[in-house]
């Protein structure tokens, strides 16, 4: 299993919800995991991490295990059983 | 004068108690734009950087910008300019609010209070009149109690800007307090103000501010806040979450100093998180004035053991009465930060040094009976409790109003204050991200977030993402986010527009205002140009490029835990390359031609 965790925008438009869990499949990735995510919500969520050609937004964090995946292979990082993908829409403060 | 400016600046004498009114020096207002780096060079051309911060030579400025006060991008803010008393260096601390375009709009630019008042005393000005008055009656009261009797007794539309007891009682980190939820928070500027015997400002204003070029600001600004809307971070993001939303991104990323520093991430960070406060006390955003964006919380304490209401708190609240004091009690939080409000005290530097104090009494050297109970991590109440004792200056409380320097010092360990030049770090590990240590190092005004928030970059991927541990570049990107926020806050713009915006549009919006034709990299030419006086003061005022490092806990106690776990401070490293990028020497000293280069000999 995958768990999905929501944070800003996204957990409010969720009405709370903290996170969610997902059945892995062998080459799942970032990407195809959002498009599952999408599936199983009734409102459109992921619009608020990418946009309609599936490139993420300035300044969304997609954290896999702690670590950004800008830094890894993007929306195509591999994920693997057991991984967590923390999900946060822009925000910023100071 | 049509050109952002009234060219207009109120000087006050407390010892003679007399308000004149003199021309703005415009090339200075030229070179140095306005807000903190004109009131800067005024401080600079008028006090010995060495006086006594708490002495009668030292002055007191606060100060628009050509921007402050039009419409655009939230074009709302002053500067509090003045030598610190936490620090010894310069300081200049930002605030928003109602109060900044209520002073534009009285006709000045900027008032320096000069000398001490033998009472105490506080400012009157209606439009162009201005006089002190007795403040006696007020003395001893909280800023939410100065402003309401102030309000009832000049103006009823006045706005006020006030120190409280904490800046009375010359609390090392007090601030002023402007439209009762606003703070010039940091370095102490409150208690500089306390120290003149000045209680409080008063400003009714009806005027205006008028631009030399109304059609091209008119254009300006709608391409500005065309970005602030449409920007998720600006336009969604703040709104809605407010600066609190970064709880849980910067927990995540392992850069949550947990108490003080001991940790990178808290276990409990969930409980104290912007998504919490929305859940919790989160009543309704508001925006200051003009602004699109509305970050600022409006809070109440219901179905709690404590009660009260307000604003705030703060992402920075969050963590320094929060993560770093290991309390996860929001209500606590909240509550701690009403109070810090109303005494009139930076919630980073207490929170900090009361996590400093915690770790003393871990480590024996603080004993119950000096604070009069225990001093643990994840104490709710002792922290509250400390937080009223520090505004009140009662007991221990006294002690916690040094600051966590002094206080480490007095018990022979320095290093257990989480600071540089003897001002608190902020919410961010300067070990899991490596800009951020550079940048606090080097900060002109001690450890400081917003001199160049490379959390930013960093962290946030705004403009662009770069990796929290490489240290390739990170002294360039230090520098340029030091010169641009010396030149937004020299404008009188907020610093969150520009998640949004950038030097361009500010460039744009300076030169309709002020009619001139300055270009983007004049623009980064007069930021690096007020860094660079800012460090000149320093420099004179005795605090030396020794001073631009870290505590040894960041720079040789790797992070124990969360995914930047084994990491110190390659500070070292980068340091020399910034000297380099500045233009100064090995020696961390301004050359002589960098000098010349930006008018500054």
């Amino acid at each position: 299993m995958i768990r999905l965790q929501f944070y800003g925008l996204l957990r409010l438009m969720l009405s709370g919800k903290e996170s969610l869990e997902l059945p892995w499949h062998e080459g799942d990735t970032v990407g195809l995991l959002l498009e599952k995510f999408q599936a199983v919500e009734k409102i459109p969520v992921t619009g608020k991490l990418i946009d309609e050609h599936g490139t993420l937004h300035a300044g969304t964090i997609i954290l896999l295990n702690r670590r950004n995946i800008l830094h890894l292979k993007k929306l195509d990082t591999q994920v693997n059983d057991g991984d967590v993908l923390a999900l946060f829409p822009p925000g910023a403060g100071g | 004068m049509g050109n952002g400016w009234h060219g207009k600046l109120l000087r006050v004498n407390l010892s003679e108690k007399i308000c004149t009114i003199e021309a703005l020096n415009m090339d200075w207002a030229a070179a140095y734009i306005g807000g903190r780096g004109l009131a800067t060079k005024y401080l600079t051309e008028e006090i010995d950087p060495t006086t006594d911060a708490l002495g009668t030579d030292n002055k007191l400025i606060f100060a628009t910008g050509p921007l402050t006060g039009t419409y655009g991008a939230a074009n709302g803010r002053y500067m509090v300019v003045t030598k610190s008393p936490l620090t010894g260096t310069v300081a200049s601390s930002n605030s928003g609010g109602y109060f900044p375009c209520e002073l534009k709009y009285s006709g000045f630019d900027m008032i320096i209070f000069e000398g001490k008042a033998e009472q105490p005393l506080y400012l009157k000005i209606h439009n162009q009149h201005a006089e002190l008055a007795d403040a006696a009656h007020l003395w001893g009261k909280t800023t939410d109690e100065t402003e309401d009797q102030i309000r009832a007794e000049f103006h009823g539309d006045a706005k006020v800007a006030c120190i409280g007891p904490a800046g009375e009682n010359l609390v090392r980190f007090a601030c002023i307090i402007n439209d009762k939820h606003r703070a010039a928070g940091r370095s102490g500027v409150g208690a500089v103000m306390g120290s003149k015997n000045l209680k409080a400002i008063a400003v009714r204003g009806t005027g205006g501010v008028t631009t030399a070029n109304p059609s091209g600001f008119r254009e300006a600004a709608r391409e500005t806040l065309k970005m602030l809307r449409t920007h998720p971070v600006t336009s969604e993001g703040l709104p809605a979450l407010g600066t609190a939303i970064l709880v849980n991104i910067i927990n995540q990323s392992g850069a949550l100093p947990t108490n003080n520093s001991q940790f990178g991430t808290f276990d409990k960070a969930e409980s104290i998180s912007g998504e919490r406060l929305v859940q919790t006390y989160l009543k309704r955003n508001k925006g200051c004035m003009g602004c699109v964006i509305a970050c600022a919380r409006v809070t109440k304490l219901t179905g709690s053991r404590f009660t009260g209401s307000g604003e705030g708190p703060e992402y920075e609240t969050l963590w320094s009465l929060g993560a770093t004091c290991g309390i996860s009690d929001m209500a606590a939080i909240v509550k701690a930060s009403y109070l810090c409000d109303e005494y009139g005290m930076d919630t980073i530097t207490i929170g900090s040094t009361v996590a400093c104090a915690m770790e003393l009494y871990q480590r024996g050297l603080i004993t119950e009976d000096e604070v009069g109970m225990p001093l643990n991590f994840g104490d709710a109440d002792v922290m509250v409790k400390l937080v009223e004792m520090t505004g009140k200056g009662e007991g221990f409380g006294n002690k916690i109003g040094l600051g966590s320097y002094r206080l480490a010092d007095s018990y022979g360990v320095p290093e257990l204050s989480m600071t540089v030049k003897k001002q608190e770090f902020p919410a961010y590990d300067g070990r899991a991200i490596q800009g951020m240590g550079l940048e606090y190092a080097t900060s002109n005004r001690g450890a400081c977030h917003v001199r160049g928030y490379l959390v930013s970059p960093e962290i946030l991927g705004l403009p662009e993402k770069l990796d929290p541990q490489a240290i390739e570049g990170k002294a360039a990107w230090a520098k340029a986010f030091q010169d641009v926020t010396a030149l937004v806050d020299s404008a009188g713009v907020c610093l969150f527009t520009t998640f949004s915006i950038g030097v361009p549009q500010v460039t744009r919006l300076l030169n309709a205002a002020t009619g001139s034709n300055h270009t983007d990299d004049q623009m980064m030419v007069a930021g690096d140009r007020i860094w660079n006086m800012e460090r000149l003061f320093n420099l004179k005022a005795g605090i030396t490029p020794a001073q631009d490092t870290l505590p040894k806990r960041i720079l040789s106690e790797p992070l124990p835990d969360g995914p930047m776990k084994g990491i110190v401070s390659r500070l070292p490293e980068m340091l020399p390359e910034y000297y380099s990028v500045r233009g100064w020497g090995t020696d961390g000293i301004p050359t002589a031609v960098k000098l010349q280069q930006l008018g500054l000999v």
